[in-house]
């Protein structure tokens, strides 16, 4: 026990592993699970029992955060799950080229290219409508396990 | 038919209506274009006098459901057109209804019959007060004739149906709806309780009786069957009759001890459960129901039934059976000015009658629940458990059990007992399906129980012994044959739902019961379990680790949860007394050692310990146990640790003092002191506390057991104050809390839990001897979490650290803790908690910016500031204040400029719609915010009273109303939580600070004003109440202002509310209009009166003028002469009795409120309408 003593002071890195373990009890819904390598998002979970004096399980569905399939898992609660690091990250946008990509403006001052126009409708129809109008945007992008997505856009003030 | 309105029309005219409306019929009995076809029928039912055509419908159409829809239209148009018929008319189309269903009553179709039935009764209900009486006596002479059998079996069957609609169209409600005052109604329904409802009876008798010799000889056809039981039918349901009469004179006749004299109870309400009622027809009714033998009459033909069918088994079943045993169960509950006032003599006759006869039904128990088990019906038996409950209800608990002896050589208990024993053992054999006989008469059963013991005039002497040794037989079949049930499932596949009970509460309810009749035969029945428990006990230390202990453990595990409800009562969130009827059940066991309870605890408590063990804990204490075991710790903790009592003095009701021998005492202190502070109790203490800390380390991801330990076990520990006081000097406890502020094996816990454990380690600090060590100790274990927010706040990398999984849980894990913190502050630990809040407030900015996308931070934060700011606001001064107001006034601003004008995106709409889940917890938490910070104006307990630099905190509420309306949507109020919050702020906001509202910008005063509007026509009471609040508060303020020269709500009054491009209507005068709708049309709820009272005054004396248009309108719309003169003298008394005056002062308002009363009682009868 004394060695684990003044033990929580931060030390967290920065650039640590893309997950973190967590045990399963402990996760609770709206919270993030990697399920078959996917990062998800929990929309349910319910315990059972193996026998009515065995040990709890956790029955997770989930839905995977980029392409919204949806995923379940069952864990012993007492072990340890794979929790994704999730990020957002907000950019302004600053011009969308032809081909359906993205030039983003980020914190120091350097563009981002990589990105695609996210496939939701109502979201790329506002950002190419806001853009046209010459408003200023700015879009966050979710990032996790090495995947990146738009996912949301706010108008930081008319032109 | 003379005088059959409508006039001539021509046949082919006929005929083509005839055919469409077939038509129109035949295509929706095969949902061929079902839009289309109601809309013929429907204008069949709106078209003008259209009489003759639904004539000849029912007259010649061979579809039957034409003839009902013609029927149907019949109805609707003479109530609508009721008011241009002739007398003559009305009085024809009854006639031609009842003759049609006379003339047809042998008539395939019945439901056709039935519905030209109801018709009549409606047309002659909606005649009732119009009609001579002779005009009545001649219809139900008419209809008398048929019922008693001149017209044949047909004819009699129909007339008692038609009875039967009559009766329930007369009942308020089953009535139909005819857009008439509820006067009306109300003089309808007397005047048949006066004039014919006990005539309709003697007839339904006669028709019976008509019948009976043929049905009871041989050669009885159907119709004689179906006679009888439509009669018998009749007469239940006129039994089911809410009788005024006699209720009006129930309050003076009888006085209410009248119930410890003779054994009769009159202050029984309940059967409520099973939507059953006491009959209370008044002295009247006498000779009919009693001194005629009715009764007897009606128990012999059913006993002379049952033996001619004995070998039939559906006979149960067939609907003269049910109908005459539902009347027998109606008479066991007769009760009232019925029965002369001979204290009791003739009402113990009766019951004791019916008990003999209902005897047969449930008696010999065992032989009955072997037949329902093979096949025979279950209905009767179930009905003889109806009976004995009323019978139960009307009676105290020693003449409840003397009922029986003067047929049986026993008493009613003994009989219930052992007919619930039958019932219980076959309710734990069948346990695959949910809803069996065995639980419905279970449940009946221990209804019946409850009653007998449950009452709180009921002591031990009040059962005999023989029903002592009832109760405890029971009881012990109980046990076992739940034990059996227990070890028979132990292998059962756990999910969620255990077997044999519904739901937790359920079972609760069962336990709690069976508890009951445990401590009716205490001194047999606990001994009795500490032999059970022993047993198990000794299984399990003998045990070598070869066999398998899981059907021993399910045995513990049912045992504890009977154990604990035996032991203890459960009372949320009261102080627990250790059960009267422990207390007296012992009063020869003087010795602490050999107190049954005594041992029962110990034996218990010592068997706990045992999972301290890591061997025995790994190979017995099973997740499932553990929790039964803290949960029956928690209970056992509130009632026998330290008690109360112990300290100061015992409280007893006096009556029982002079009863019982010096023994009585004694047994009742060793009780109340085994475990108490100068005994066990310390020790005893420590060793759950120990227990409770090996459960949070030891069953990691257990959460249902890690819920129960830290919600139930941890929250009793720290409920008293005497206890407290020697947790905090426990070894164990300091442990815990070091564990707690130090370590990280907690942080394995649910962040939820997190939270109530840091709230029970606070609250804990009560039990130090001064405020300022109680104030170190919370600076000890809150200390190093305030310092990790610090710190991680601080970093440089952090934008890249805090998005990481493990960084975001800790963080979450802070917050709950100090958010449990905050919950658990008192005067003696607010200053440490104010200090600790004010360490992490930079911190939470930061933290609020960097995870401005982790919606669960953000809650928690904003849930945090709800709780701190409801446990500090009023202990902090001018400065302390300003301080936390001006840090609530940024956390709303960045809250917002993070929120407003953002679209989310998501792939997928279960996710888009947990988005604005969170949304909408976020709104609610900004809401209470608000709230709490308002309170500040009201309580304050801050030492220092200079108002120099006070900050001003309406200008927060101010900000903050600006921020959060536009975020509070219609949609959104839709949500009960939300829009009690939201509401709760307004009605506060415009009490507190009317000035501050007024300057409000137009819009966010518009959506204000809005929102009150959708509220005040809210379902949920506590909503409205909030809003006529809200509006007083306007309109007063108001009033004030303008009274003093001042423009008061000025221009806000004046215009807005005009998006609706309407005449635009100031403020206060739509409101005016709004309420007087309200209290006049609408279904206005009285508990409301007074708060509409207060809000309608000041909008009188605003909007004076206006008020005189109106009512003037409403008067000159109401064309009935009488109801105007009423109305406008309700009117008058309204404003001017009670010697009203225009200022608000609270006198006045009080006036008003009694005025207010007086006018909706004068005017709801005759205003509104059904």
């Amino acid at each position: 026990m004394s060695d684990e003593e003044h033990h929580f002071e931060s030390k967290a890195d920065a650039g640590a592993s893309r997950t973190f373990p967590q045990q399963a009890g402990t996760i609770r819904k709206n919270g993030y699970l990697v399920i078959k390598g996917r990062p998800c998002k929990v929309v349910e979970v319910s315990t059972s029992k193996t026998g009515k004096h065995g040990h709890a399980k956790c029955h997770f569905v989930a839905i995977d955060i980029f392409n919204g399939k949806k995923l379940e898992d069952i864990v012993p609660s007492s072990h340890n799950c794979d929790v994704p690091h999730v990020t957002r990250t907000d950019y302004q946008l600053i011009d969308i080229s032809e081909d359906g990509f993205v030039s983003l403006l980020t914190d120091n001052g350097s563009t981002k290219d990589d990105l695609r126009l996210p496939t939701d409708e109502s979201l790329l129809t506002q950002i190419k409508d806001g853009f046209a109008e010459g408003k200023d945007l700015v879009v966050s992008v979710m990032s996790s396990m090495g995947e990146e997505q738009i996912c949301s856009l706010k108008d930081i003030g008319p032109k | 038919m003379e005088g059959f309105p409508g006039g001539a029309t021509d046949l082919s005219q006929l005929q083509s209506t005839m055919e469409a409306v077939e038509h129109a019929c035949s295509s929706i009995q095969m949902h061929v274009n079902p839009g289309e076809a109601e809309k013929i029928i429907l204008s069949l039912r709106l078209s003008p006098l259209p009489y003759q055509s639904c004539r000849f419908i029912l007259e010649t159409s061979q579809i039957p459901n034409a003839r009902f829809q013609a029927a149907g239209a019949i109805g609707d148009a003479a109530i609508r057109e009721w008011g241009i018929l002739t007398d003559e008319n009305k009085r024809s189309l009854i006639s031609f209804c009842l003759c049609y269903v006379m003339e047809h009553s042998g008539a395939a179709d019945a439901y056709v019959q039935a519905k030209v039935s109801a018709v009549a009764a409606l047309l002659i209900k909606r005649g009732w007060l119009d009609f001579a009486e002779t005009e009545k006596m001649a219809i139900f002479s008419e209809v008398k004739q048929a019922i008693l059998g001149i017209h044949g079996m047909n004819a009699q069957y129909t007339g008692i149906n038609f009875l039967e609609s009559l009766v329930s169209e007369f009942s308020p409600s089953t009535s139909t709806a005819m857009g008439l005052p509820r006067e009306f109604h109300e003089q309808c329904l007397l005047s048949l309780e006066l004039n014919y409802l006990k005539e309709f009876y003697c007839w339904a008798q006669a028709s019976a009786l008509s019948v009976t010799d043929k049905i009871i000889g041989c050669g009885a056809t159907v119709s004689e069957d179906k006679v009888c039981s439509a009669a018998l039918r009749l007469m239940f349901q006129i039994l089911n009759w809410n009788f005024r009469q006699s209720t009006n004179t129930l309050g003076h006749s009888i006085n209410k001890i009248s119930a410890s004299s003779y054994g009769i109870r009159h202050d029984a309400v309940l059967l409520k459960k099973y939507e059953r009622s006491l009959v209370q027809p008044g002295p009247i009714w006498n000779d009919v129901l009693l001194s005629s033998g009715h009764t007897v009459w009606l128990l012999n033909l059913y006993a002379t039934l049952r033996q001619k069918y004995s070998s039939d088994v559906i006979w149960i079943d067939s609907p003269l059976a049910v109908s005459a045993r539902q009347l027998i169960v109606q008479l066991c509950s007769l009760t009232g000015t019925i029965f002369p006032a001979d204290n009791g003599e003739m009402q113990i006759k009766h019951l004791i009658q019916i008990l003999s006869a209902v005897l047969q039904w449930i008696e010999p128990p065992n032989v009955i629940s072997v037949a329902i088990q093979s096949g025979r019906n279950e209905s009767e038996m179930i009905d003889g458990c109806h009976a004995l409950l009323s019978l139960a209800t009307l009676t105290s608990t020693v003449l409840f059990d003397n009922l029986l002896r003067s047929i049986r050589p026993f008493g009613t208990i003994h009989l219930l007992s052992t007919l619930t024993c039958e019932v219980v053992k076959a309710h734990t054999v069948i346990r695959d399906e949910e809803e069996t006989w065995a639980s419905e008469a279970l449940d009946i059963l221990l209804e019946i129980w409850s009653v007998i013991l449950g009452r709180t005039d009921t002591d031990k002497d009040s059962v005999s012994t023989e029903g002592i040794s009832a109760a405890s037989n029971l009881f012990n079949v109980i046990v076992e044959s739940h034990l059996k049930a227990a070890a028979e499932s132990a292998f059962d596949d756990d999910g969620d739902a255990d077997y044999f009970h519904a739901s937790i509460s359920k079972r609760d309810e069962r336990l709690g019961s069976y508890a009951l009749i445990a401590r009716v035969a205490a001194d047999v029945t606990v001994p009795f379990l500490i032999k059970l428990f022993s047993e198990r006990f000794a299984l399990i230390n003998q045990r070598n680790n070869t066999s398998d202990p899981t059907q021993t453990l399910e045995e513990l595990y049912w045992l504890l949860l009977i154990t604990g409800h035996v032991l203890t009562d459960s009372g949320e969130g009261e102080t627990m007394l250790v059960p009267e009827a422990l207390q007296v059940g012992f009063s020869d066991i003087l010795e602490e050692a050999q107190h049954p309870v005594v041992v029962l605890s110990w034996s218990i408590i010592h068997f706990a310990r045992h999972s301290l063990d890591p061997e025995m804990r790994r190979t017995y204490f099973s997740p499932r146990l553990m929790e039964a075991i803290i949960w029956f710790l928690a209970r056992w903790v509130d009632t026998y640790l330290m008690p109360l009592d112990a300290t100061k003095g015992q409280i007893s009701t006096p009556g029982h003092e002079h009863g019982h021998p010096h023994g009585y005492k004694l047994s009742k202190k060793v009780l109340l002191s085994f475990a108490g502070e100068h005994n066990q109790g310390v020790l005893v203490l420590d060793t759950i506390v120990r227990i409770s800390m090996m459960t949070l380390n030891s069953y990691p991801g257990e959460n249902e057991l890690l819920a129960v330990t830290c919600q139930k076990l941890f929250v009793a520990l720290v409920r008293r104050r005497n206890i407290c006081v020697h947790l905090v000097g426990l070894d164990s406890w300091l442990d815990l809390a070091r564990a707690f502020a130090n370590e990280r094996t907690l942080f394995a816990i649910t962040a939820r839990l997190q939270r109530s454990l840091a709230q029970t380690l606070v609250c804990a600090a009560s039990g130090l001897k001064d405020s300022e060590a109680s104030n170190q100790y919370v600076r000890d274990l809150m200390g190093p979490m305030t310092a990790y927010l610090v710190n991680i706040s601080n970093r440089n990398d952090l934008k890249a650290v805090a998005q990481q999984a493990d960084v975001i849980y800790m963080v979450c894990c802070l917050l709950e803790r100090l958010r449990g913190a905050a919950k658990a502050t008192q005067t003696r630990t607010q200053k440490a908690i104010f200090e600790m809040g004010s360490a992490v407030m930079a911190p939470l900015l930061t933290l609020l910016e960097i995870y401005k996308n982790q919606s669960a931070v953000v809650y928690l934060i904003l849930k945090f500031m709800v709780d701190f700011v409801d446990g500090q606001i009023i202990f902090l001064n001018a400065q302390e204040t300003s301080i936390l107001v001006s840090f609530c006034l940024r956390l709303l601003e960045i809250y917002s400029s993070q929120n407003i004008g953002k679209i989310s995106l998501s792939l997928s709409s279960s996710l888009r719609s947990e988005a604005q889940a969170e949304k909408y917890k976020d709104l609610r938490a900004l809401l209470q915010l608000l709230t709490n910070i308002c309170s500040k104006d009201l309580v304050d307990f801050s030492s220092s009273s200079d108002e120099l630099d006070s900050p001003d905190i309406a200008e927060v509420i101010y900000v903050g109303l600006h921020i959060v309306t536009p975020l509070i949507s219609l949609d959104l109020l839709k949500y009960p939580k939300l829009s009690r919050d939201y509401f709760a702020l307004v009605s506060h906001m415009l009490e507190v600070y009317p000035e501050k509202v007024a300057r409000l910008n137009k819009e966010a005063f518009a959506h204000i004003i809005g929102t009150l509007d959708f509220g005040i026509h809210h379902q949920d009471t506590d909503v409205v109440e909030k809003c006529l609040r809200a509006v007083n508060a306007l309109a007063s303020y108001h009033y004030n202002e303008r009274n003093a020269g001042k423009e008061g709500l000025g221009a806000q009054n004046t215009d807005s509310h005009g998006s609706n491009g309407k005449l635009q209507d100031s403020i206060l005068s739509h409101f005016l209009k709004l309420l007087l709708q309200l209290l006049l049309f609408e279904d206005f709820r009285m508990d409301l009166a007074g708060s509409a009272a207060d809000a309608l005054l000041p909008l009188l004396l605003c909007e004076h003028d206006l008020y005189q248009r109106l009512v003037q309108e409403l008067l000159e719309r109401e064309a009935n002469p009488a109801m105007k003169t009423r109305l406008a003298s309700a009117f008058h008394s309204l404003t001017s009795s009670n010697q009203l005056s225009s200022s608000l002062d609270r006198p006045n308002r009080h006036r008003f409120r009694k005025n207010l009363h007086g006018f909706l009682t004068e005017v709801s009868g005759f205003m509104r309408i059904k």
